[in-house]
């Protein structure tokens, strides 16, 4: 029996579908069955930074509404042997087309057959915020160091206080930039964490593959020596209940000015 | 006065013409005596079921009036509709084959999240971006752009075909067949028919061999009449 996290933060565009594709990726990579459930209905993107978009059959309104089963809405990632799959959200009904009871059923539907579900919650913390938590075991909680979504992610926090899930809810402080964090001009992981009162599950430092990596439908994680992928890697570990030491935050993230300088003389 | 309901053998068997001008009230009288008679007059030892076509000339029967007739029909045991037809059709129906039979043309964007659905033939001039889909009941020829999903024979009809350039879409579906483009880039090229092979698997071929194809179609290029 599979366990299933939501993976949530309030604020949008800090990177829950991005972590929910690349936590779901790792997890694969370690030999677990996964499947992603993308309950941002209306405006699904997990389908499209998996590089599945053009797999989709049907979708978690048409597994709900009874016009197709389960197995035929779950689309395969062909690069992981039966490890990886997606319920792709539907596009053409808005977050009231579900209802929590549906997402529940579904939810547990799946769960018996994967190890874990990873629920790919919209933003805000309407209806489509209560379809995702109600079916999930446990949240990840994903913020970055701005204030907005750190506040955002507090009301969260505040919200499955109020509709507690099995499990407490788990923090990944994602796009984290080294160097801002290092002069102090946005909160610092400690801060951060303390602030919330929520466990770290992670960090993931902010890195331009990301964007490279989900333009062409290939996670990040699967780069082997890429930071984020790294942190990515890290998560998945600790869901399995490995110890991982946290990353530390040193200069070969971004290298410095001057020492891309000194770079361009050892080349030559 | 004339009878409502008329008793005529055809070629294929009975009809019973429903006067068009008559009170419905008459006709399921008449209707009901006219099958009466026909049960004492056709009593033998070996007593066979006749079904009976019912034409209604230049009245449209409702479903209400439909059951009315089925159930006057049940009580006679042997006796039983095959179908009734009329000379008439609703504004709705006329225009469904109206728009079955006529080639039209979308000129658009379909946007990722929108679906177009069209009945008949469509020539596609605009552009379906990734996520987009397109489906139609008819064939389909393609002059525009196509980056997402488009179907010809909405939802079941294998014999339609799509014609043009779709080697950029994320899938071709025809009837109930299926491809993820992914899979199978090689076989389509940009002037490709994509058509059901006779093994119902969808399969490519170039607009050259359309003859060869569906030598159906290729005959009737022009005036393409829907299944």
């Amino acid at each position: 029996m599979g366990k299933a996290y939501v993976i949530t933060s309030g604020k949008g565009g800090v990177g829950k579908t991005t972590s929910s594709a690349n936590i779901g990726t790792a997890l694969a990579m370690l030999g677990k069955k996964v499947c992603l459930m993308d309950l941002d209905i209306g405006l699904r993107n997990l389908d499209v930074v998996l590089g599945l978009d053009n797999r989709i059959m049907y979708d978690i309104v048409d597994v709900a509404s009874g016009r197709a089963s389960l197995g035929q809405a779950l689309v395969k990632d062909k690069r992981f042997d039966d490890l990886l799959y997606l319920l792709p959200a539907a596009q053409n009904t808005d977050k009231t087309a579900l209802t929590q009871d549906q997402v529940v059923q579904i939810v547990n539907e799946i769960k018996p057959d994967f190890d874990y579900v990873l629920i790919d919650c919209p933003a805000g913390i309407e209806q489509g915020f209560m379809n995702a938590i109600a079916g999930a075991d446990s949240a990840i909680i994903v913020t970055t160091p701005e204030i907005s979504a750190v506040r955002d992610a507090d009301r969260v926090v505040g919200l499955l206080e109020q509709h507690p899930l099995q499990e407490e809810p788990h923090l990944i402080i994602n796009r984290i930039r080294t160097h801002m964090m290092k002069d102090g001009s946005v909160m610092d992981v400690d801060e951060i964490t303390h602030h919330l009162g929520v466990e770290l599950l992670g960090i993931v430092f902010d890195d331009d593959a990301v964007i490279t990596t989900s333009n062409q439908g290939e996670p990040v994680v699967l780069q082997a020596d890429n930071p984020a992928g790294q942190g990515y890697r890290d998560i998945a570990r600790r869901l399995e209940g490995e110890s991982v030491p946290l990353m530390q935050m040193t200069d070969e993230v971004h290298p410095s000015f001057w020492k891309k300088i000194g770079n361009w003389f050892k080349k030559g | 006065m004339q009878d409502a309901a008329v008793l005529k053998g055809t070629n294929d068997g009975y009809e019973i013409i429903l006067d068009d001008e008559a009170d419905l009230g008459d006709i399921y009288t008449s209707l009901r005596s006219l099958l009466e008679k026909l049960r004492t007059q056709t009593a033998s030892t070996h007593p066979q079921p006749i079904s009976f076509d019912i034409q209604t000339g230049l009245r449209l029967l409702s479903a209400g009036n439909r059951s009315e007739i089925e159930k006057i029909f049940s009580d006679f045991q042997l006796f039983s509709v095959h179908k009734i037809t009329s000379d008439v059709m609703t504004k709705e129906e006329s225009n469904r084959i109206l728009d079955q039979e006529t080639v039209h043309v979308v000129d658009r964007i379909i946007r990722n999240g929108q679906e177009v659905h069209v009945q008949g033939d469509v020539v596609f001039l605009g552009i379906i971006h990734e996520g987009g889909k397109l489906f139609v009941g008819g064939n389909i020829y393609v002059l525009g752009d196509v980056h997402g999903v488009i179907q010809a024979g909405f939802p079941d009809l294998e014999d339609k075909m799509i014609i043009g350039d779709v080697h950029n879409a994320q899938q071709v579906r025809i009837g109930e067949q299926y491809e993820i483009l992914d899979d199978t880039n090689q076989k389509i090229t940009e002037n490709s028919v994509v058509y059901v092979n006779d093994l119902h698997v969808l399969d490519y071929g170039k607009v050259e061999d359309l003859k060869q194809i569906n030598p159906k179609f290729f005959n009737q290029i022009g005036g393409v009449i829907n299944g």
